[in-house]
């Protein structure tokens, strides 16, 4: 089951969602019956039990089906909204197909459609909510817990598939199983080498032309709905994706030039490589600026767009040469200062994939870096293993993507972000210099068990004989040597041996489940995932062979 | 041609890409975030202290209660009359307000009985089933003779 984009909503099992649910029952009693109806094969097989998760893009609920061996089994019936692109629903189903049903990877079992609306049926697997047990597990179980997330993101990396929305929601865990499955490709995005044929054709951003200057507005594409254009398919169905797709992305649709995200700071936006906007002229400083800006609705946004040949679709008229020539005019002096002026501000938005959770989202995202790679998951890993170390869910609360990065920054220290920054060719600036903190200390603290310093008040530092004076160049030479000297850091400390295992003591009071001796290794990894920049951040293949996880079998 | 220029207010946050060939974007905050580790557990230290009425410091935790044992029902409620749910149609590249509405419109419905579904269906195709039909299950259709 998935409990999907319910952001700082954990997972639900069957039970609580019933409870959940309970006091909905009319609703959830109808959404069954609705179901039945949209899609009225599943009642031929399956006897549906009640809803148990339900996201922007989907809804998934409880069955159980007769197997022809004989027994009963449960499943997850994943019902996707109606309004999702048929290629984006195959693009999922690949995923499911190619990566699923191994190494902690959700797996597909049958899938049915009737008209525009899909079901995926996948084995259900009753599982823990997050937050509910995040703060009675054993150190054990979150070491056992990170293996099998990474096992898994090794699976879909290799594979060239960006999940985009690692969480613990989408990661389904049950405790006495020891069983694991990572879930829901809906925010899938592929890598240019992507074994998944289909999220080729959701375009990546590399590739993308940068959109023009336009007057927003919302075009339809009649051609496209037309009933009338049946016409028999002599290609293969990617090929017929592809066009298909070509031809919607000469259609633009305009996003607003500032998308709020409701408190909650759900995210609900799928964006997708490719995704184009108008630029969209600021009104800030121009008053009743004749372009005229429809009312942006906070409204959650997908956007399918296309790979698109490199011998240029007509992009409204103007082609990448009229965008550069009109930046080019665009030059003002408010660069890295702190100031904004009208000519900075009529530049269009850059636009990159945003897709995913706020608080997990890493800061190549938040920054609108248009080449985002399967780092971004690592990133989301590791916030997860944030929480899991300091017994805090959700970690960071943000309701926009600056303040998350400002969150961020507080953590991983403003300096050090900045200057990852600029390898994704990236300024920020900061009107506040705010030192990194040593993660062991902080999460150590956070938890409320901390036996290794004073629990004064004030904000924790790092020991300045551990802080690294930033080169003054940029890049990646200066940032790799930055690394290698990262490297030793949680080694150089004292006090803490660093073994891998926990210590089997019978001394010990059994309710610190081992959280009184953490190696080293722990908190080196976790400096690892959150490695502010992508390019040298761990994968998830070298994260499994990191010393935390030395004694387990890989 | 006049430039105005604004300043940013203290603290702040500005990203731009080092080309300059995009809009800036920025954050002009009240305060600027920091780690509050009087936050009770699991709360976020990000979580922002709302006084209650008696001005006391309160924290939503979400933490769930252990289930009840499924004798004590609570109050059923009403289901509140279903929201709109607004989105975007990506069949139709069209915003709407309402999805049940938008679904059940001309041009969805066009869309949805096209043969666009083929690439889907190619992979259905593929899929061994191993679930038994439930025969007794069917819904039993009342049929009428339209006897005109």
């Amino acid at each position: 089951m998935e409990a999907v984009h319910l952001d700082e909503q954990p997972p639900l099992n069957a039970e609580n969602s019933f409870k959940k649910y309970e006091s909905n029952k009319k609703g959830a009693i109808t959404d069954i019956e609705r179901l039945y109806q949209a899609v009225p094969q599943l009642a031929n097989v399956f006897k549906i039990k009640g809803k148990i998760g339900e996201g922007t893009f989907s809804s998934v609920y409880l069955a159980i089906g007769q197997l022809r061996g004989g027994h009963e089994e449960k499943v997850a019936l994943k019902h996707l909204i109606p309004t999702s692109h048929p290629v984006r629903i195959a693009a999922e189903l690949q995923c499911l197909i190619i990566a699923g049903g191994q190494d902690n990877v959700m797996g597909v079992k049958y899938c049915f459609r009737k008209n525009d609306h899909v079901v995926i049926v996948m084995p259900y697997l009753e599982h823990e909510s997050f937050l509910d047990i995040l703060n009675s597990l054993s150190f054990e179980e979150v070491r056992n817990y990170m293996f099998n997330l990474l096992k898994a993101l090794k699976r879909i990396h290799h594979f060239g598939i960006v999940h985009r929305d690692v969480k613990p929601s989408n990661f389904l865990y049950n405790r006495q199983l020891q069983q694991y499955a990572l879930v829901d490709f809906g925010l899938a995005q592929g890598t240019p080498e992507t074994k998944v044929d289909l999220l080729k054709v959701i375009q990546s951003e590399t590739q993308q032309k940068s959109c023009t200057y336009n007057k927003p507005l919302i075009t339809l594409e009649s051609q496209v709905t037309s009933p009338t254009s049946r016409q028999p398919v002599h290609h293969s169905a990617t090929k017929t994706a592809n066009k298909r797709l070509c031809s919607i992305s000469q259609t633009q649709i305009k996003q607003g030039h500032k998308r709020k995200e409701d408190p909650e700071c759900r995210s609900v936006q799928r964006s997708v490589f490719g995704e184009r906007n108008f630029n969209v002229r600021s009104s800030a400083f121009q008053a009743r600026s004749t372009v005229r800006q429809p009312r942006i609705m906070d409204i959650p946004v997908r956007k399918l767009s296309v790979k698109k040949k490199t011998t240029s679709v007509v992009n409204n008229g103007l082609g990448k040469k009229t965008a550069s020539s009109t930046s080019a005019k665009l030059t003002c002096d408010c660069y890295a200062k702190d100031s904004v002026c009208s000519v900075c501000l009529s530049r269009r938005q850059q636009v990159a994939p945003r897709a995913g959770t706020p608080g997990f989202r890493a800061p190549e995202v938040l920054t609108k870096c248009p080449n985002q790679t399967t780092a971004i998951d690592m990133w989301s890993a590791g916030i997860i293993f944030l929480s899991l170390l300091s017994g805090r869910y959700p970690f960071y609360k943000a309701s926009d993507d600056l303040t998350a990065l400002a969150q961020i920054m507080t953590i991983r220290g403003s300096r050090e972000t900045i200057q990852a920054a600029k390898t994704f060719g990236k300024s920020i600036l900061c009107s506040k210099e705010i030192p990194a903190q040593d993660l062991r200390k902080l999460c150590e603290r956070l938890r409320g068990k901390n036996t290794n310093f004073d629990n004064s008040a004030g904000d924790i530092q790092v020991n300045p004989s551990q802080e690294f004076a930033l080169p003054a160049g940029i890049g990646n030479a200066s940032d790799s040597a930055l690394q290698t000297s990262k490297k030793h850091m949680y080694q150089k400390q004292s006090g803490h041996e660093d073994d891998g295992r926990e210590k089997k003591t019978t001394q010990k009071p059994s309710d610190l489940k081992g959280w009184d001796k953490i190696p080293n290794s722990a908190y080196d990894l976790l400096d690892k995932l959150l490695d502010l920049n992508p390019a040298t951040r761990i994968t998830a293949k070298d994260a499994l062979l990191h010393p935390f996880f030395k004694t387990m079998k890989q | 041609d006049q430039k105005i220029k604004s300043k940013l207010k203290n603290p702040f946050l500005k990203v731009e890409d080092r080309r300059c060939h995009y809009r800036p974007f920025y954050l002009q905050l009240s305060s600027f975030p920091v780690v509050n580790y009087s936050n009770p557990r699991p709360c976020s230290p990000f979580d922002v202290e709302k006084k209650n009425a008696n001005g006391q410091k309160q924290i939503h935790n979400k933490q769930r209660k252990p289930a009840h044992s499924d004798r004590e029902k609570g109050p059923v409620q009403v289901p509140a009359k279903h929201k709109r749910k607004k989105g975007y149609c990506e069949c139709c590249m069209k915003k709407y307000d309402d999805l049940h509405a938008h679904v059940e419109s001309e041009q969805h419905q066009n869309f949805a009985q096209s043969s666009q579904y083929q690439v889907v269906d190619d992979i259905i195709s593929k899929f061994p089933c191993d679930f038994l039909e439930l025969r007794e299950n069917t819904p039993k259709v009342k049929r009428r003779k339209c006897s005109v």
